[in-house]
């Protein structure tokens, strides 16, 4: 009852205006409710680009040098000194068998890197340039290539289509498998 | 009142009465629920008393007051005279709160926080509690002689309850220096809050508790300060080099500005500003150089120092006694002794001897291996102590001390101590060394078998024993975890002592630089027994293996850079070979680097959380200069070394692998799809197989001169069964020293009994049956 006097009380022209403006705001809503998306952040490999969800990136590091370790499996260039902390790196090129321009000279000071992490494991892949971070609504984000041998599908955990090109997300889960765990 | 310093004394005394009022506290939660404990009333009852004392010699008055009352109260509890009531612990906590805050802010001006004379009052209300009508006069109270000696301040403290605090204070309190005359009436009436306050300060002045894994973020922040000052110690070298080169261009400047003003007149006046602005900058250079590096010195020393102190003092945080660890062992003894009916009495020595928690935490586990071993191979059973006119009871005597930066611990028994001969027989029958090996072993060498992974004593490998999983995890733990070295020491009937030497902490070392390929490796000192630097014609080629000799012991050599699998490097300039000697275990191993670097302490890091283990790598440690350096793993290296140098299977030498050619087993089983599975499971791994359809056919191959590594055999089977067949080799001279591998679906225990008695090396049960299990056991018997 009270309610219906107020309103009565509220000039017609402002209750238009608040409409609209609630109108409008449901509409924004639904809108974010209808299309989901997610961060991602590209980066080139040899001819290739290939991307990281951005909520796994921890940083970007240019210019570093690995520290060779004896007896890790190929894929593991060694590992590097962050402020303290040990942080191996992967040599993601090889682990997605692409032929990257950079190869071997990538353990030297001039590549780039991006430190990942998963739950409990951080490591640095390195790329051969970093690209931009793009939103891309998840729908579009479709399953790996079925013509990927499987070696290589099980690395990558989906495909979206940028600009005229299909772009592969890694599949960290699988790349930042601890190394060496009780065998 | 003399008047001397007693600052000092007074830190004395805050560091023991900490330990007293610990104990007290501790006393009074014990005695709530064991109010009759006569030695804890005697202890609680001395500590009380020994406070007393020591606070009145330092000139704690208070201190000494308020424990004078709680001896009073013990005393009468002691005497019988009341008993003790839980109700009083409230008095007693507040009293012993009371003390630690005056303790802690002794010397300084707290005058009107605490609220003394009433805290008396209700101590002695306490202690009149049951027996009103006695005065607590000192006579009654402080029965001791030593009180008597003292000039007890006489406490008429009325024996009736708090009401009576706005009284004026007592005599006690009105010797004291500060007798804290404030408004007594308004204190009463904030008695209660205010002393819940003072607990509640007293209580987070004296511990906090904090969660491992904060302390463990600290130290690692510590040890990158560590790190940082190592860097500006390096830099403040190299100003000095830079301030160096600014004397060496002051003075060239010196002389050729000398000689300029010499030729002034051969028209150079047209620069002559400028060369005084020159002359005046190289000056002004060179002494703001010096007065930087001067500077720059100093607060590097400075800081030096505090880092140092930080460092230790962090790492001290997490010091624990041993004690938290050996407690648990007369318990765990008395149960083993009870196990392997036998009976053993525990000495404890250096409880006290404190060592880094994580280090603790490993060590729990090695221990109580070494202490089962003790029960059960060391001590001898009652009847034959007997018969040996030792004590029926064996001792173990567990002791821990601290050496430098190492915690040593032992642990000793006096039984029967290790006997080499009988390790070296089970070492050549398990085929660990030759016969030939075991001669030329010295007995202590030979002690050191019983590390070896997988040795046992045990006459026979079944699925579940005799696999020898026991000193080699002893020793995994200690050297591999730990970094530590452990040694073992042993007289036939005497006993055997186990010593594990231990660094204090965990993460920081010595360790020896090495460059192997270009790069840097470290190597945990402890395990290094020496560096050496050999002439190549010393190095003795035998068998396609290199060898060195030292003090008359033949040390196998390997490169390191073929253990860790790393390209050579060409820049190695010929000359001495460095070499650094390994020990482990008994075993020596030389191993060739490219070059020493240096000896220094390193701090341990972990690879990070993508490279859980590595083969050959420990860890990581970064130098001063940023550089991250490979720590390796001994006893990886170790065992990877002597697999390359070469008794086992050697894939990476060639010759030796040659030279033996392929091993050949016999099979006898009369099963012909058993026979065929396992023929493909031998051939697969590079066997020759020979069959035979039953044991006694088996027999008459190996009569007529066949030349087998292993035989493998059913136990039914028509004419002879593997249990005779077994007996057969086993009696034949000529046979004896091929190992009997016995397959079979019997499993009872008294079939086991049967193959161990026929002198069966192995016993596989069927059901359990795989051919990795098969394999390994072989291959585990022939190498």
């Amino acid at each position: 009852m009270e309610r219906l006097d107020e309103r009565a009380g509220v000039d017609e022209q402002v209750r238009r205006i608040l409409r609209e403006r609630a109108e409008s705001l449901a509409q924004a809503e639904s809108e974010e409710h209808a299309v989901e998306t997610r961060g991602l952040l590209l980066f080139r490999l040899g001819e290739e680009t290939y991307a990281v969800g951005v909520e796994s990136v921890r940083e970007i590091v240019n210019g570093f040098s690995v520290t060779r370790i004896p007896c890790v499996p190929a894929h593991v260039l060694g590992v590097i000194n962050v402020r303290g902390e040990i942080v191996s790196v992967i040599d993601l090129a090889a682990v997605l068998n692409v032929g990257s321009s950079a190869g071997r000279s990538r353990e030297e000071e001039e590549g780039s890197g991006i430190i990942v992490r998963s739950e409990d494991v951080t490591a640095m892949l390195v790329v051969d340039e970093i690209g931009d971070i793009i939103d891309v609504p998840m729908a579009s984000v479709e399953p790996p290539l079925s013509a990927l041998d499987r070696a290589h599908a099980e690395m990558v955990s989906g495909t979206v289509y940028q600009n005229g090109q299909l772009v592969a997300i890694v599949n960290l889960a699988r790349i930042l498998q601890p190394i060496g765990e009780a065998a | 009142m003399v008047d001397f310093d007693r600052s000092a004394f007074i830190h004395k005394f805050q560091e023991e009465a900490a330990e007293y009022l610990q104990r007290l506290n501790e006393g009074v939660i014990t005695l709530e629920g064991d109010p009759k404990n006569r030695e804890l009333i005697d202890q609680m009852l001395r500590d009380a008393h020994t406070l007393k004392g020591s606070s009145r010699m330092v000139g704690l008055l208070e201190i000494s007051d308020i424990a004078h009352r709680l001896e009073d109260i013990m005393v009468k509890v002691r005497d019988g005279e009341m008993a003790y009531d839980p109700s009083m612990s409230d008095a007693f906590f507040e009293a012993l709160d009371a003390i630690v805050f005056l303790k802690d802010n002794a010397g300084k001006d707290i005058a009107g926080q605490l609220d003394v004379p009433a805290l008396l009052d209700r101590l002695a209300a306490v202690a009149g509690g049951s027996h009103e009508e006695e005065p607590p006069g000192d006579a009654t109270a402080v029965p001791s002689p030593e009180a008597h000696a003292e000039p007890q301040p006489t406490n008429p403290a009325p024996g009736s309850p708090a009401t009576t605090a706005p009284e004026p204070p007592p005599a006690a309190a009105a010797e004291e220096p500060q007798p804290a005359p404030a408004a007594p009436a308004e204190r009463a009436a904030g008695t209660d809050q205010q002393h819940v306050e003072e607990k509640l300060q007293a209580r987070v002045q004296q511990t906090v508790r904090i969660r491992t894994e904060q302390v463990d973020r600290l130290l690692n922040l510590v040890s990158e300060v560590v790190i940082s000052q190592i860097k500006a110690e390096q830099h403040a070298r190299d100003l000095r080099g830079a301030q160096a080169l600014a004397t060496d261009l002051y003075q060239a400047w010196r002389r050729v500005s000398a000689a300029i003003a010499f030729e002034q007149q051969s028209g150079l006046a047209a620069v002559s500003d400028d060369l005084a602005i020159i002359d005046e900058m190289v000056g002004e250079l060179r002494t703001r150089m010096t007065q930087m590096l001067k500077e720059y010195s100093e607060e590097v020393s400075r800081a030096s120092t505090v880092v140092g102190d930080l460092q230790e003092h962090s790492m001290a945080i997490r010091m624990l006694p041993v004690s938290t660890v050996f407690n648990a062992f007369p318990r765990a003894v008395r149960d083993l002794a009870r196990q392997f009916k036998k009976e053993v009495d525990l000495i404890i020595e250096g409880g006290d001897t404190e060592l880094d928690k994580k280090v603790l935490e490993e060590i729990n586990d090695p221990l109580i291996h070494i202490m089962r071993n003790a029960v059960d191979h060391g001590i001898e059973p009652l009847q034959r102590r007997r018969e040996l006119g030792k004590p029926e009871k064996g001792t173990i005597r567990l002791a821990a001390r601290q050496e430098g930066d190492h915690i040593v611990i032992e642990i000793s028994d006096d039984g029967a101590g290790i006997d080499p001969a009988a390790v070296k027989a089970a070492a050549v029958r398990k085929g660990y060394i030759t016969e030939s090996e075991a001669k030329s072993m010295s007995d202590r060498e030979a002690t050191y078998l019983i590390f070896e992974a997988g040795f046992s004593t045990s006459p026979i490998i079944t699925e579940i024993s005799g696999r020898g999983v026991g000193m080699d995890v002893v020793r995994e733990f200690i050297v591999d975890k730990l970094k530590g070295s452990l040694d073992v020491e042993s007289r036939p009937g005497e006993g055997t002592t186990f010593r594990l030497t231990i660094p204090l902490t965990l993460a920081i070392i010595r360790a020896l630089l090495v460059r192997v390929s270009g790069q840097l490796f470290a190597i945990p000192t402890a395990s290094i027994e020496e560096t050496l630097r050999i002439d190549p014609a010393e190095v003795i080629k035998a068998e396609g293996r290199e060898v060195i000799r030292r003090q008359r012991r033949t040390i196998p050599l390997v490169h390191l850079r073929d253990v860790l699998g790393l390209p050579v490097d060409e820049d190695t300039e010929p000359g001495k070979l460095p070499v650094v000697t390994i020990g482990f275990s008994g075993h020596r191993m030389g191993f060739l680097v490219d070059a020493f670097v240096g000896e220094q302490q390193i701090v341990i890091k972990t690879l990070g959380s993508h490279l859980k283990h590595v083969d050959n790598v420990a860890g990581v440690t970064i130098l001063g200069a940023g550089e991250v350096v490979p720590i390796l793993n001994v006893p990886d290296l170790m065992a990877n070394a002597r697999r390359m140098t070469g008794r086992s299977s050697g894939r990476t030498h060639v010759k030796p692998e040659k030279e033996q050619g392929p091993r050949t087993v016999l099979i006898c089983e009369d099963s012909f799809t058993t026979r065929e599975l396992e023929r493909s499971i031998f051939e697969a791994a590079g066997y020759v197989v020979q069959t035979a359809t039953d044991g006694a056919a088996g027999l008459t191959k190996l009569r007529e001169g066949l030349k087998v590594d292993a035989v493998v055999t059913d136990v039914q089977m028509p004419n002879m069964t593997g249990f005779e067949l077994t007996r057969a080799i086993k009696s034949d001279d000529a046979l004896k020293e091929i190992p009997v591998i016995i397959v079979t679906s019997l499993e009872r225990e008294e079939e086991k009994a049967e193959g161990i008695e026929a002198g069966a090396d192995a016993y596989i049960t069927k059901s359990v049956f795989n051919q990795d299990t098969l394999l390994d056991t072989v291959e585990r018997l022939i190498r």
